[in-house]
């Protein structure tokens, strides 16, 4: 399995270390993270035997900070969904301490729950973008996966920092990760959606109970209710603009200049058709012939999907407006996310992690804190308002702690 | 049946700005082949663009020199098509919220009233690479160059105002004036830093109607953009009096046969808002620091040469007709140089050369100060006219000060009279007969005689002082 679970390891020995923020931290990422002259197909025929040509700017700062990068592990088709991907397994089995993750729908974290992992997805526009070979550029973003929650505390550290180069990064100030251990987390307000209560299933909901009772017995923070009207639009809003936003950044994917280009084309019509065609997976290519559908025969769809996501960014925030952060279930046990091939199934398996994507704001999975009847750790997935990462993961930290040494179950 | 021609125009520019839009490459589009090219402007997985400053300031200057008003906001979509010439499957253009709208500009027309035209708006998009169709023994190949992919540009789209050819070449030559002024763009067809479309539909006189519009493409000069528009005029006129619809499609100019051809068209789509590039929030302060920059404009400048040098209009527009021409006239001035008459020598002899030459002012060795010597030279009669001419052809190729061509080339005036004095003498005593004739009252004979006197100075007698000369010892 390890063997087959990496598309690339990195053989040369790391350099000694030396006084360095993250020390010699062993990241893995996934292939489609920038490393000159590492192979970098995303996971997809279209980028067959590309090689990237300058590393991304995380990349480079994982480095400076000391980090030692040990290579990539397979994902899903351009990091939409998680078939096929084997970077939390390595991690579980503990190849890395971390592991990099693009986290569109909330791969990052959901990977993290089914690998009794800590999975954290930062807020948008704090991570630079620069050399990540992304589909949904306003949704996705850089996720960290480990077993400690501190080293994703000290790989953020790393990480968020101003690029240049990134012009849609935030223009707010960044968040202060080496604050994270002075942040008063004890009185931390939470809350729970209500309408997110009515969709779950009883197996779910008895599990996100007993979750609750186990947060506020032990870490001492109670939770309350708030309404979210319009939650239930969070799934079609990141279907249509996610969908769109695919179509188009898809688009360069014409097997001219690297990548699969078809061995049988009469014409430049025909090539781009049969390497395109033959590039993609099923998955990919229905989402990508929605996201077109929306673009061509339906743009005034489009058009109110993007008006719904602001409302939805104010409904978001107005929740947030008396809490520190909302509590989810990550993982919904009767969706694989591993196994889902169409976009519905997808869909369905991140139905509570994708809200985040949609609102940009920062979201972290807990492991250990609640098993269902069949003893599943389903993760409790925390999302804190923009830009309010630090304390989000001071939260976490706490809950955790105040958690160990008690039994799952 | 008489038919009312509606034209509007959409006008790409090639902004000057030194890097391409969205990258560092260096904007020069006619470099060796994918010579200016990066993960940016090549679309490589993982690249991002970064919009350049001095593109958005460009753009700018150009709008404000068209009488737009720049929006407070404005943001950039993808235009989405695939097509070779378009790497990453989407143009970065600003469809929905363009830098600037409501502009205009004044034409005379051809009945010589002021008219104005309107511009719905200008917007900024990057310009696609470049297609090369050959054959490689009988095979066609399609070569891409990849040097203006990603190029700054900005697009004009008129309003329909246009009723004629006549009208869509005055607004082209006004907008080329003022755009070049705002120092944006050289706004040459001939070069590709400017090209043309035209959108024309004809309707019955005195309705307001806009029926379906046909698009003419591949104009490579001004009076070709007014002949492929006079043609098409004509062919829709038949097309409508032979009893047929008219269908909106895309026509291509030919220049050799001078017709237009129907063309395939480009696969077209939507345009949705660009993820990676931010809006443009345009400040104030900035916006007030970019109208500084816009220069004094050619029919202000008119004016003000009139009355503040006293030219005729007709000078006065010549000389404002460029900048730098305008600027180099000022700059003369302020040697001494009689304002009209630096005037009347820029337009009816420098202009002329350098059209002959196809070169900027600028791109010559004539500078302010060298042209007003030689003028300083003509009044103090160093030289005569015909040689100041001569001189000024060659101070446009050769960069020695005027006195040494004046000197070297042998033009400089004699008009000391004490030499000029033997030269009469001679021909006074070499041609008694025409002598008797003239002091018999056949006056004509004067300019044979002062001939003869020219002729042995070899030309350099200053003619005044040679008359008086001859007017003394005739009398």
């Amino acid at each position: 399995m390890e063997s087959t679970a990496f598309t690339f390891r990195e053989t040369s020995l790391p350099s000694p270390p030396s006084p360095s923020p993250l020390g010699h931290m062993r990241v893995l990422i996934q292939p489609n993270l920038s490393v000159r002259g590492w192979p970098t197909s995303a996971g997809s025929r279209a980028l067959e035997g590309f090689e990237a040509l300058e590393d991304a700017t995380i990349v480079t700062l994982l480095s400076k900070a000391g980090a030692f990068l040990i290579g990539s592990a397979h994902m899903s088709e351009l990091g939409l969904g998680l078939s096929g991907d084997t970077v939390a397994q390595l991690i579980a089995q503990g190849q890395a301490q971390i592991g990099i993750m693009t986290d569109t729908l909330g791969e990052a974290r959901l990977a993290a729950a089914h690998a009794r992992l800590f999975g954290f997805k930062p807020s948008q526009g704090t991570v630079s973008r620069l050399g990540l070979i992304g589909l949904v550029p306003s949704m996705e973003c850089c996720g960290v996966v480990g077993r400690n929650l501190e080293d994703i505390v000290s790989a953020m550290t790393a990480i968020s920092k101003r690029d240049p180069q990134d012009v849609s990064m935030t223009k707010e100030a960044l968040p202060d990760f080496d604050s994270v251990p002075s942040l008063r987390s004890e009185t931390a307000r939470l809350v729970v959606v209500e309408e997110y209560l009515d969709t779950l299933e009883s197996r779910e909901a008895r599990a996100f109970e007993h979750a609750l009772r186990r947060i506020e017995r032990h870490a001492g923070l109670p939770v309350k209710q708030v309404h979210l009207p319009d939650y239930h639009l969070f799934a079609p809003i990141h279907q249509v603009v996610g969908s769109v936003e695919a179509s188009s950044s898809a688009g360069k994917y014409d097997g001219v200049r690297y990548g699969h280009r078809t061995p049988s084309a009469r014409n430049w019509n025909e090539m781009y058709l049969n390497s395109r065609g033959e590039s993609f997976n099923t998955l990919i290519k229905s989402y990508l012939f929605q996201g077109a559908y929306f673009q061509f025969e339906r743009y005034a769809s489009f058009e109110n999907a993007c008006r719904i996501r602001a409302r939805l960014l104010d409904q978001a925030r107005e929740a947030m407006a008396d809490t520190d952060c909302l509590v989810f279930l990550t993982r919904r046990p009767a969706h694989d996310p591993y196994r889902a091939a169409t976009i519905k199934a997808t869909y369905d398996a991140f139905a509570s992690t994708l809200a985040a994507n949609v609102t940009g704001q920062p979201s972290i999975q807990i492991p250990g804190l609640v098993a269902d009847s069949e003893d599943d750790d389903l993760g409790v997935l925390l999302t804190g308002p923009a830009l309010s990462d630090p304390l989000l993961l001071s939260i976490a930290l706490h809950i955790s702690k105040s958690n160990k040494g008690v039994s799952l179950t | 049946m008489t038919y009312e021609p509606v034209i509007g125009l959409e006008i790409h520019v090639q902004l000057n700005a030194a890097t391409k839009m969205f990258c560092d490459c260096p904007n020069r589009p006619g470099d060796e082949p994918n010579l200016n090219t990066c993960p940016v402007c090549l679309w490589m997985p993982g690249a991002l663009p970064v919009l350049s400053a001095e593109a958005l300031d460009k753009a700018t200057l150009a709008c404000l020199a068209l009488n737009c008003t720049v929006q407070p906001e404005s943001a950039f979509d993808q235009k989405v098509y695939y097509y070779p010439d378009l790497p990453k499957g989407f143009q970065l253009s600003q469809h929905h919220r363009p830098l600037s709208r409501n502009g205009w500009l004044d034409i005379v027309d051809e009945h010589g009233q002021t008219k104005r035209l309107g511009i719905h708006h200008i917007h900024m998009e990057e310009d696609v690479a470049k297609l090369i169709h050959e054959t490689e023994g009988r095979t066609p190949i399609s070569l891409v160059d990849f040097n203006r992919a990603g190029a700054p540009l900005i697009e004009i789209v008129t309003e329909p105002d246009m009723r004629s050819p006549y009208d869509a070449v005055e607004f082209l030559k006004a907008l080329r004036t003022q755009i070049r002024y705002s120092g944006a763009s050289d706004c040459s067809l001939e070069q590709g830093t400017m090209r043309v479309d035209a959108n024309i539909s004809l309707r019955s006189p005195g309705t307001d109607e806009l029926n379906t519009k046909v698009e003419v493409k591949n104009m490579n000069s001004i009076r070709h953009v007014g002949d492929a528009i006079a043609y098409e005029i004509d062919r829709q006129r038949e097309c409508l009096e032979k009893g047929e619809a008219i269908v909106l499609h895309t026509r291509l100019w030919d220049p050799d046969k001078r017709i237009t051809a129907p063309m395939r068209s480009k696969f077209s789509g939507p345009c949705v808002p660009d993820p990676s590039v931010p809006k443009i929030s345009v400040a104030d302060e900035w916006l007030e620091g970019i109208k500084a920059r816009v220069p004094e404009m050619p029919a202000r400048k008119i004016e003000r040469f009139i009355t503040q040098y006293g030219l005729s209009r007709e000078e006065a527009a010549a000389v404002a007709q460029e900048r730098d021409l305008s600027e180099f006239f000022e700059a003369a001035l302020s040697y001494g140089t009689p304002s009209r008459k630096a005037a009347s020598w820029l337009t009816a002899q420098v202009l002329p050369s350098l059209r002959d030459q196809d070169r900027m002012i600028a791109e010559t060795p004539l500078t302010p100060e060298r042209f007003a010597s030689l003028l300083a030279m003509l009044k103090r009669e160093d030289i005569h006219a015909n040689a100041a001419k001569e001189v000024l052809l060659a101070l446009l190729v050769d960069d020695k000060p005027p006195e040494e061509i004046v000197d070297t080339r042998g033009f400089r005036q004699v008009s000391d009279s004490s030499r000029l004095e033997s030269i009469v003498d001679h021909v006074i005593a070499a041609y008694p007969s025409d002598v008797q004739e003239y002091r018999n009252g056949k006056t004509k004979v004067l300019g044979f005689l002062m001939g003869q006197a020219m002729k042995s100075s070899e030309g350099k007698a200053n003619p005044k002082v040679l008359k008086d000369l001859f007017a003394r010892k005739l009398a």
